[in-house]
């Protein structure tokens, strides 16, 4: 075997699995025969070896003319890609809500649950939503680099067709600096209802001592939410100044319901003041775990809905300052 | 130096669009690989092997061209190329389009 045989046959190992192969390797042993001819002719020497070696290493290593034939070095190629890019949001924001939602469900449902196991279910479900994240990304990218070899070219073209556009639909979007005024008087009168029903208005004394100590703080946080708004009502536009405002409340909020879900008894009904009324301990028992499974879920609601409202004061807080760039 | 590299870069590219005219331009006539090469290169579009066989392939497999092997010499079978029905429609079309970019180029560096 020539040593020009065998650089034909190291390029074609390195080929891409790809039919006419065996043309590939055939035409470039004519080649490199007829450049090797002239090349012995116009130096006037007989061909040798190193005549050979000289050509080869000039035409380039087996490697690098083998991948010269690949014509499509993707694993997702460009047509594809804008619907991988697509998919692959849909599903990570669904496999990420599912697992953590997953993970509220148990921190709800762990008794007791007003204990350090909470904390501890949570940051479990952040970390099994993230490990799930990645491997929902591995078989996505696996899913879409099957179909780039498996779906003919004109198939992937009609991914990245491109839909009538209307310039139009620029000016239906709402200014996001806006104040939203119906949301914000929403927000006031619960807000006043809040501070009402906390601080006694209602005389129902279902909360202990232990949750008397929060009654400052969260009249705090409720006293500036309602500020904010009505000055956001004059206002009718948010600045930097009132996202920032909007942030911290947001984050104060999120703080006390965390210190209130880890502390135990917060509602009067424990075994013990139940017993006074219904004198069976056992039945005792079943009531106050209802009381405590009501302030639990009650209180992880709260906590959802103020991490939902802490990332939408985050959002245009950043997007506030971007646009100002 | 960096500006030297940049100047290749978007020397390559350039040369990469006019490669496929070129190459259906000589093939009117039928010629194999390395004897295309030579054509090319007396005419002054120096083309590297490693550019010119994969993109042969290319223009086959879109039916630009047609290709068959064939036994001149006993001990090295050929591969030639021509360029098909197809091929001749667009080498129309690109040389039209080509003429026109001349002149706007010519037009705007001039």
């Amino acid at each position: 075997m020539s040593l020009i045989d065998k650089y034909v046959a190291e390029v074609g190992k390195h080929l891409p699995l790809l039919k006419g192969r065996e043309d590939v390797e055939k035409e470039l042993k004519s080649t490199l025969e007829d450049m090797l001819e002239d090349r012995a002719e116009q130096t006037g020497r007989p061909r040798d070896e190193a005549m050979e070696i000289e050509l080869l290493k000039e035409y380039g290593s087996p490697q690098k003319i083998a991948s010269s034939y690949n014509p499509h070095p993707y694993l997702i190629g460009p047509r594809m890609f804008p619907f991988f890019l697509m998919v692959l949001k849909i599903v990570l924001a669904v496999v990420v809500v599912v697992m953590l939602s997953i993970s509220w469900i148990k921190a709800i449902s762990a008794y007791p649950l007003l204990a350090a196991d909470f904390m501890q279910i949570i940051f479990q479900g952040f970390g099994n939503a993230l490990s799930t994240a990645i491997a929902a990304f591995g078989n996505v990218v696996i899913v879409f680099a099957i179909l780039e070899r498996v779906l003919p070219e004109k198939e992937i073209g009609d991914f990245s067709d491109e839909k009538e556009w209307d310039p139009a639909s620029l000016a239906k979007q709402p200014d996001p600096d806006m104040v939203k005024r119906g949301d914000l008087i929403a927000d006031v009168v619960f807000t006043v209802l809040g501070l009402a029903f906390l601080n006694g208005l209602f005389s129902v004394p279902v909360f202990t001592e232990e949750f008397a100590r929060f009654i400052p703080w969260i009249n705090a946080v409720f006293l500036t939410e309602i500020v904010l708004d009505v000055y956001l009502l004059f206002l009718a536009k948010w600045t930097v100044v009132s996202r920032v405002a909007k942030v911290l409340i947001e984050a104060a909020g999120i703080a006390i319901t965390i210190m209130l879900i880890r502390t135990p008894n917060l509602t009067i009904f424990t075994n013990e003041s139940l017993l006074n009324f219904i004198k069976v301990s056992e039945e005792a028992g079943g009531v106050a775990l209802i009381a405590n499974y009501t302030t639990s879920i009650t209180l992880v609601v709260i906590l959802i809905i103020q991490g939902i409202e802490l990332a939408k004061a985050l959002y245009g807080l950043l997007r506030i300052n971007y646009r100002k760039k | 130096m960096e500006n030297d590299e940049l100047v290749q870069n978007m020397l390559l590219e350039l040369r990469r669009g006019t490669l496929s005219i070129a190459v259906l331009s000589q093939l009117s006539k039928e010629q194999y690989g390395y004897s295309l090469l030579k054509a090319l290169s007396d005419q002054g579009m120096e083309i590297d092997q490693s550019t010119l066989y994969p993109l042969l392939r290319r223009l086959e497999s879109q039916g630009l061209l047609q290709s068959d092997w064939r036994i001149v010499d006993e001990a090295r079978p050929r591969r030639y190329y021509v360029i098909s029905p197809q091929g001749k429609t667009v080498l129309e079309k690109l040389k039209l389009e080509w003429s026109d970019m001349m002149k706007t180029m010519q037009k705007m560096l001039s």
